[in-house]
């Protein structure tokens, strides 16, 4: 019997479970991955200080302190359902089942995938698997790869796969469909990238995006966007380029890439290929909710956090009893905020556990993760502060009309 | 091979025209999209497509709202042994 049982050891999870048992309780948490710390283990990269992030270092740091307070780990465990018996959380998983008053959901993020022609060759992976198998497992994914969409993760893994010494022949954009429409668009997909544009060592991509605050210089901006692409770190990034197929008899030879208009239409006569031996498809993340939803908690589907969240509060709480959120599955943000927000739900539990005084360090902690937020290196969607406020205004209507057991 | 001939859903080899298809005929919910074609109800669970199904919906389909999960999930959420399931088996 637990006092609390958490569901992930990304940073949300290590980070929640350390405070609930420096608060004294009992804490066991569960994952399905082999190691603790989650998408934690794939990050490596220079911080503004110029001092480096090493993800293996932070996960093994966390995990330790941990340990040492006496937190029971159980890994490579799926959870395969979990449910409500009397006042008792019911977790199941394919070793053991186990009870809890108090549960945590830290399951993170998951990669939404983007299809297109041939993507099911063996050879083509998402981003974040060319990422651990990279970084954690230290195994090259191959000798050179094309990466299939433009965003703050692609860019950042493209880097690291360069660090590893694996070619990247360049990142461009998914052709223009039903599906991919935003990530298809040149000027959405610029849009957003100006946000991260801080991060780029190029001097062309720092002054362009000052240049490029108002929508008339972007469409300029897209217009006169070199053929060629603009390097970033050396790997050419192809806003104006998109792969309409990854072709190979038994996995993947390469993929045909074709000129497109600043609207994404593929240009007529322009196709090329171009030979690789891996594609890495990056689709961005959604929140991984699936355990929330057999709680029967309510959902918002709230674009800037990324898809559907559970309704939650500050404290990170959510309205069915015992239960509680923390870290990605109730929003994309970066690994920081992730561990700010862990802080949170562990004094929210420690104080529903009947834990005293706890109220100023609670308050603490909500102020520190918003300021986490704030000076955030890298922002996943620029409007994050705004889905935040949204989720919040869905909690205080759901007060008006229904009923919480607070503490 | 050709965009519309793409495999979208592999457990049930449910291709990308197929799902225009039927979202179009039909105006289809998420939901009314994945049984009218088995898009997502594989042996995976849909893990991969299902944030496809939901995209075509929404893109061409009917409205879809904001306050509910559009596909429903169901335990158990991961592979397990009829065992393990059962309980018999320990």
């Amino acid at each position: 019997m637990n006092n609390v049982i958490i569901i992930g050891s990304g940073p949300a999870g290590l980070t929640a479970a350390i405070t609930c048992a420096q608060k004294g309780l009992e804490v066991s948490v569960i994952d399905e991955y082999m190691k603790p710390g989650g998408r934690l283990l794939g990050q490596l990269y220079e911080q503004p200080d110029g001092s480096w992030w090493n993800g293996i270092n932070e996960s093994k740091k966390l995990f330790q302190q941990a340990v040492n307070l006496g937190v029971q780990f159980y890994l490579e465990t799926p959870v395969f359902n979990i449910e409500k018996k009397d006042s008792l959380w019911v977790v199941y998983t394919d070793k053991e089942t186990f009870q809890t008053t108090n549960l945590l959901l830290a399951t993170g993020a998951a990669e939404a995938p983007v299809p297109i022609p041939g993507w099911t060759l063996p050879g083509v992976m998402s981003i974040g698997a060319a990422q651990i198998m990279t970084n954690v497992h230290r195994v090259k994914p191959g000798n050179r790869g094309l990466i299939i969409g433009i965003n703050v993760l692609s860019s950042a893994i493209a880097m690291e796969l360069k660090l590893a010494g694996v070619d990247i022949a360049c990142l461009a954009l998914p052709k223009n469909n039903q599906i991919t429409h935003e990530s298809a668009h040149p000027k959405k997909v610029l849009d957003s990238l100006l946000h991260v544009a801080h991060m780029a060592p190029s001097t062309f991509v720092k002054l362009g995006s000052k240049l490029m605050k108002n929508n008339f210089m972007k469409e300029l901006g897209v217009t006169f966007y070199p053929r060629n692409g603009v390097k970033m770190w050396d790997i050419p990034i192809q806003l104006k380029k998109a792969v309409i197929e990854i072709y190979g008899e038994q996995e993947v030879e390469g993929v045909t890439i074709a000129s497109i208009s600043s609207k994404g239409e593929v240009i007529e006569g322009s196709e090329e290929n171009i030979a690789v031996d891996f594609v890495c498809i990056a689709g961005g993340l959604y929140p991984l909710a699936e355990l929330a939803a057999l709680t029967g908690c309510p959902f918002h589907y709230i674009e800037e956090l990324g898809g559907y969240v559970p309704l939650h509060n500050e404290q990170m709480m959510t309205p069915v009893e015992g239960l509680f959120v923390a870290g990605n599955i109730t929003g994309i943000e970066g690994a920081k905020v992730a561990a700010a927000q862990g802080k949170i739900a562990g004094l929210s539990i420690a104080k529903r556990s009947g834990k005293h005084q706890l109220d100023e360090d609670l308050k603490d902690a909500v102020q520190q993760g918003a300021d986490t937020r704030k000076n955030a290196y890298i922002q996943f969607h620029p409007e994050v502060d705004s889905g935040r406020r949204r989720i919040q205004e869905e909690w205080e209507e759901y007060l008006v009309n229904n009923t919480v057991q607070f503490f | 091979m050709r965009e519309s001939e793409m495999i979208i859903c592999r457990c049930e080899e449910v291709t990308y025209q197929e799902l225009l298809d039927t979202a179009i005929t039909y105006s289809c919910s998420a939901r009314e999209l994945k049984l009218r074609t088995r898009a997502g109800m594989g042996y995976c669970g849909g893990r991969t497509c299902r944030s496809i199904v939901d995209q075509v919906a929404k893109q061409v389909g009917s409205e879809q709202s904001k306050k509910n999960i559009s596909l429903k999930y169901q335990a158990p959420i991961r592979p397990v042994n009829f065992v393990d399931l059962g309980g018999e088996g320990k």
